[in-house]
Order: structure tokens, then C-alpha cells, then sequence
């Protein structure tokens, strides 16, 4: 299973309007795509989910996925997310 | 794409949330509105919500999802579905979530080609969401 560690570099956190762009990216692909923080793991295909996960800023995420279209699902993921994220770590 | 109809005793209130909703889930979406009385005061508005329904559900072929705020929009509601034509009333949904986070959550929801059952799942989802960080 693919996954990538990322820090949430905005200062708002993963809120309200990066999550809606996740959920919408997510949601093109078929694979399972879960994003993990704080010990706990939020389907990324859900915005309640992903707000539920409540990310500060400076802190880590982990977007794993699984299926068909995995490594493409993290690339496009990462790539959306690239204004709010900073590099993988 | 499923629509979204916002109602609220305010037009302020649901202009605002309009733009909020807009803003998160793209343009993609169509969100019709209805608030306050014909002559611009804070109340709901059979006839106003009739419209908003009708241009709403014109605009977005898998149906529409409705949010209020409370008290006798329901009412107000129930008058205008009775306008509908028995097609249109079929192809509309009354969401009892909260009208701001069951707005966003659904748009959202709708924003990515879900059917209106699904859609209206993620609004229910807003009456238990987590807001505060759970340490």
C-alpha cells in the first residue's frame, strides 16, 4: 500500500476549503485512500471524515491508498494539496 | 450534478452561505436560495422557496437536496413542494442537518457526482460532526 508522510504547512491547518479540494481529487480515483493523523485514519473521500481528523498546522499527515490506481492517487493527491502541504518528509 | 436549495428566515443568511458554499465545494454545484418575505423582512416565503426549488431543480438533473434554518420554514416548505409538479417534488429531498455544516458537507458531497441519497447522507453526517481538536 503507497503512502507518502507530508507536514501541513498552512497555517490554518487542513480546513474547510483544502479539505473540499482533497475530497474532490480523492474521489476521481478508484483506490481506497485514507489519510491518516494523529493515530487515527479518515476516509479521504469524506469531508466530514477529513474535517473530523481536526489537522493544526505544523503537524504530520500520511496519505496511504490502495488499489488500482494507488501511485497515481498519491501523486495527484500530493500535487493538489502542494499549496497547503510542505515537502515529504 | 444534484443542486442544493438553502432557506432561511434570512436573506442575508442564506446569501452568505451561498457565497461560503460556493467558495468550498467550486461552482459546479447549483445552490438556489430563499430567504426573508416578499417585502424584504425576516420570514419564509412559499412562493419565494417555489421559485428557488423550481430554477434549482432545472439546473441539476439528479435533484435537489433542501436545507432550512427552523421554525415555519418547514411550513413555508411544505406549501411550496405542494407547487411543485409531482415530477420535481420526486426529485427533491428535505435535509433535517444544520443549515451551515449540513450545506457545506452536502455541496461538497454533490460537488464530486454523488446521487442525491448520498448526497443527503453527507448533510445528516453534520448533526454529529467534530468541530473542536480531540486531544
Amino acid at each position: 500500500m503507497p503512502e507518502l508522510t507530508l507536514i501541513v504547512a498552512d497555517p490554518a491547518g487542513l480546513h474547510a476549503r483544502p479539505a473540499a479540494r482533497f475530497v474532490q481529487a480523492a474521489s476521481r480515483f478508484e483506490s481506497r485512500i485514507v489519510l491518516r493523523h494523529g493515530g487515527r485514519e479518515a476516509d479521504a473521500k469524506s469531508l466530514i471524515a477529513l474535517l473530523g481528523l481536526t489537522i493544526r498546522p505544523s503537524s504530520e499527515i500520511v496519505i496511504a491508498a490502495d488499489g488500482p490506481d494507488a501511485e497515481a492517487a498519491i501523486a495527484a493527491l500530493a500535487a493538489e494539496l502542494a499549496p497547503y502541504l510542505g515537502a515529504p518528509i | 450534478m444534484v443542486g442544493l436549495v438553502l432557506i432561511s428566515h434570512s436573506g442575508t443568511l442564506v446569501a452568505g452561505l451561498r457565497e461560503m458554499v460556493m467558495q468550498v465545494a467550486g461552482d459546479e454545484v447549483a445552490v438556489g436560495t430563499a430567504g426573508g418575505t416578499d417585502d424584504g423582512r425576516l420570514g419564509t416565503s412559499a412562493p419565494r422557496i417555489a421559485d428557488a426549488l423550481r430554477s434549482t431543480l432545472d439546473a441539476s438533473p439528479e435533484g435537489v437536496l433542501v436545507l432550512f434554518d427552523l421554525g415555519s420554514a418547514a411550513l413555508s416548505l411544505e406549501l411550496a413542494l405542494e407547487d411543485l409538479d409531482p415530477g420535481d417534488r420526486d426529485r427533491t429531498r428535505i435535509s433535517e442537518a444544520p443549515l451551515v455544516e449540513g450545506a457545506v458537507l452536502a455541496a461538497v458531497q454533490a460537488s464530486v457526482g454523488a446521487s442525491l441519497v448520498e448526497v443527503e447522507a453527507a448533510a445528516a453526517a453534520a448533526s454529529t460532526m467534530t468541530k473542536l481538536p480531540r486531544e
